[in-house]
This record gives structure tokens, sequence and C-alpha cells, in this order.
């Protein structure tokens, strides 16, 4: 992935090869999976400790404060979260990698990319184009995923991964991958 | 003289009752860089008050970032919970 970039409209963009487009799709579906599952039971807490995290108590000492507001909030909060998580689907392409069909792909003629012609894969990498809700649409939604992630890979306070096992070292990579397209887009959207 | 009776109750009066405060907490999680921008543009203060409170997290686990009633405060919790933020609300200590 090529850092996200601001251009003088204030359009934001980036560079994705299609494999990290599909890897976005599949973690942002999950969440959106996470997050219906977690719509149809939201009254109490969940025992699911992501979801523990995406809606926590808003009162520390007091259970029945933090029940009632959760009553009050939870289904707004996990809506909203879902509206931006589709969101983020809708302008990654809805459907199957769209190559040069992209709407964002407008060619602006800087092709400065010194390993073009290596051809390690041979599919172009696609320019993702976000308007400003979509720029609200991806920080949240690459935050609800690292949050999730985090819960998965075990991280204690300390920031220290506990999980261990066969899947342990591919979910930490896309944990730091996210965190790195998260860092690059507040880059570009903070001036 | 004698008092009236009943008493008023006054613990909701809000002239006499301690304000309430939104308490932003650390994780492990969240990127410096991410927090002070939701600090800046959702409380609409400076880059470098945002920058403050956000290494106040980061150092001391937690901060205060907005103090008010408890409605307001409420307001306020439900918006960091939809940027992912962990934040809690209580009454102001003192």
């Amino acid at each position: 992935m090529m850092r996200f970039v601001r251009d003088a409209t204030g359009a934001v963009s980036a560079q994705f090869v299609p494999v990290e487009v599909e890897l976005l799709r599949l973690a942002v579906s999950q969440l959106v999976g996470l997050l219906d599952a977690a719509a149809s039971h939201a009254l109490g807490a969940s025992a699911d400790p992501a979801v523990r995290r995406l809606l926590p108590d808003a009162y520390r000492e007091d259970a029945e404060a933090a029940a009632e507001f959760r009553r009050f909030t939870a289904d707004g909060i996990l809506d909203r979260k879902e509206r931006n998580a589709r969101a983020v689907l809708a302008s990654l392409g809805d459907d199957e990698y769209q190559g040069d069909d992209y709407p964002g792909g407008e060619d602006d003629g800087n092709e400065d990319e010194s390993d073009r012609g290596d051809d390690v894969d041979d599919q172009p990498p696609v320019t993702i184009e976000l308007d400003d809700a979509a720029v609200q649409s991806w920080l949240r939604t690459l935050t609800d995923l690292r949050l999730t992630l985090a819960e998965r890979l075990e991280l204690s306070s300390d920031g220290v991964q506990h999980l261990t096992g066969e899947e342990a070292p591919f979910l930490a990579n896309v944990y730091e991958w996210l965190g790195m397209v998260q860092e690059s887009l507040v880059h570009a959207i903070d001036v | 003289m004698s008092l009236p009776a009943p008493l008023p109750d006054l613990r909701d009066a809000p002239m006499l009752a301690r304000p309430w405060v939104t308490i932003v907490w650390d994780d492990p999680v969240n990127l410096m860089s991410y927090v002070a921008y939701v600090f800046r543009s959702y409380f609409a203060i400076s880059a470098h008050e945002a920058e403050r409170l956000m290494l106040q997290v980061h150092n001391n686990g937690r901060a205060v970032v907005a103090t008010g009633n408890r409605e307001e405060m409420e307001r306020h919790v439900e918006a960091m919970h939809d940027y992912g933020l962990w934040a809690t609300l209580a009454r102001a200590e003192g």
C-alpha cells in the first residue's frame, strides 16, 4: 500500500495492491458479521470481549447506570459502526476487483514508482479515493477492526500479545498493517 | 424559626451538584495520532491542546476531556465510543 495523500481538491486517496483490497474486504465483512450478531443481543453486556471493548461500560463504578446507558445507546452505536463498515466496503468496490473501471482510477500522470516493471503481481494497484464522509467511516472502521483484532491477539494493557498458535503471526501482521493504513490516513487529513 | 416542610430535595439541583466529567482511558490499541485527531476534531480544540490531552491519556492512563452536566457527558461518551476510544463518565472529584 502506498500512503494516503490529499490532493489540491481535498480528495484523499491511496493505492492498494489487489490482495490488500481483498484482505480489507474480508476483514470488514467479518466485522459486519460481528456487529450484526452483537446487535441482536445488545441489551446486556456481551460475552465476546471484542464486543465488550466496542461497547465499554460508560460508568466504571455504577453497574446499574452502565446497564442503563447501554440500553439507550448500544443499538445506535452498533448501527453506526455497521454503517461505517458498509461504507468502507462500498469504497473498496462492492464485488470483485474492478481494475481500471474503478471510479477513483483517474490517471494523474504520476507513475514514478521504480518497481513498476517488476510484475510480481500481475494485477495493477487499485486507487481508492475517499471523500470526507468516507474518510470518517474508514477511520472508525479501522479502529473497530484493530480493537477487535487486539482482543483476538489477547493484547494485554501493556500491548504484549499473548495469543500463540498458527494463526497468531498472520493476525499480528494484519493488525500492524491496519495500524499503518490508519496512521497514513490520519496524517493525510490532520493538517 | 421553623424550616419549611417538606424540605426541598437539593440532590439534583444543578447549582449545588458537583459537575460530571468525561474521562478517556489509555488503551494499547489506539494510535496516538488518531486520539489527538479525535480530540481536536470532536471537541473543536486547538491541535496543541489536543496533543496535551492525548499525552495525558498516554502517560497518566487517563485524562478528563470534558466537564459539564450528566446529559452532555453521556453524549460525549457515546461519541467517543463511536470513535472507538475507551471513555467513561463520573462525578467530578472534590
